[in-house]
């Protein structure tokens, strides 16, 4: 294996890829017709929903490519389980200001709560590539 | 009238994620009879993209047609992802994502006739 190589697709990974796809596809298609119909209604969910959806494919473009993308990816997973857990609590709180559902809104119902457990799984999945390249570069260096 | 349609796209869906599934299980790769059946689905829902747009007009409340059209373009697109990954990409675990596509595709299918449904 070349030195580092943190292939991240392969293996679960594949997987993890298309539940990504799915979902930044949904956001997007959605986000892009909110914003473009009727994005008075409700300007802040709409900017966020817009946002998640630009972070979702980010992080599947990350999963896809791995390399040195593992760290961006990891900056995405994180995004996201924050945007969810303080959209998700904001949207019980304020409900006037998400009428609509979006990817993150009631902590990702709309979605059957997968935006809430795919960070999770992302950045576990981005930990496991790193720790395995690591561990590749210990084993390809020399004992002495 | 999508209806019909959209059933038998679930269906394929549905046989879709099962085989995928099995080929998981056995650790078999991704063949001619896989390929056809997603094939199938991805036909399916390239006329039920025709029907829907067509029928636009149907469905009155402007966030539903939104919801509405925004899954009827993105269906298509999921097949041919996780094929072409398949493809690509051959291990179980690529076969594993076929079957997550394929559900993706059924549960998102019958969300859209629910959508067309509760519109007259």
């Amino acid at each position: 294996m070349a030195e580092g190589d943190r292939r991240a697709l392969g293996g679960p990974g594949v997987v993890l890829v298309v539940l990504y796809g799915v979902l930044a596809l949904a956001a997007t298609g959605r986000s892009v017709l909110q914003i473009t119909s009727y994005y008075d209604r409700a300007p802040l969910a709409y900017t966020l929903s817009a946002l998640a959806a630009a972070v979702y494919i980010l992080a599947t473009w990350c999963l896809a490519r791995g390399g040195k993308w593992v760290r961006v990816g990891k900056w995405a997973c994180t995004v996201e389980l924050v945007g969810v857990l303080v959209v998700g609590t904001a949207s019980y709180l304020v409900p006037d200001a998400f009428p609509d559902k979006t990817v993150w809104s009631h902590f990702g119902q709309g979605y059957g709560f997968v935006p809430l457990v795919l960070p999770v799984l992302g950045l576990l999945w981005f930990r496991k590539v790193e720790r395995d390249a690591t561990a590749a570069e210990d084993a390809e260096a020399p004992a002495a | 009238m999508i209806a019909p349609l959209t059933y038998v796209v679930v269906a394929l869906a549905c046989l879709l994620l099962v085989t995928s599934a099995y080929y998981a299980w056995r650790d078999r790769l991704i063949d001619d009879l896989l390929l056809g059946l997603a094939g199938l689905v991805e036909i399916g829902l390239l006329v039920l993209l025709v029907l829907g747009l067509a029928g636009l007009d149907h469905i009155d409340d402007s966030t539903e047609k939104a919801t509405f059209a925004a899954y009827l373009v993105s269906l298509p697109l999921i097949p041919i992802g996780t094929s072409l990954l398949a493809i690509k990409e051959k291990s179980r675990w690529a076969m594993g994502s076929m079957a997550v596509g394929a559900f993706a595709v059924a549960v998102m299918a019958l969300r859209l006739q629910q959508i067309w449904n509760s519109n007259g």
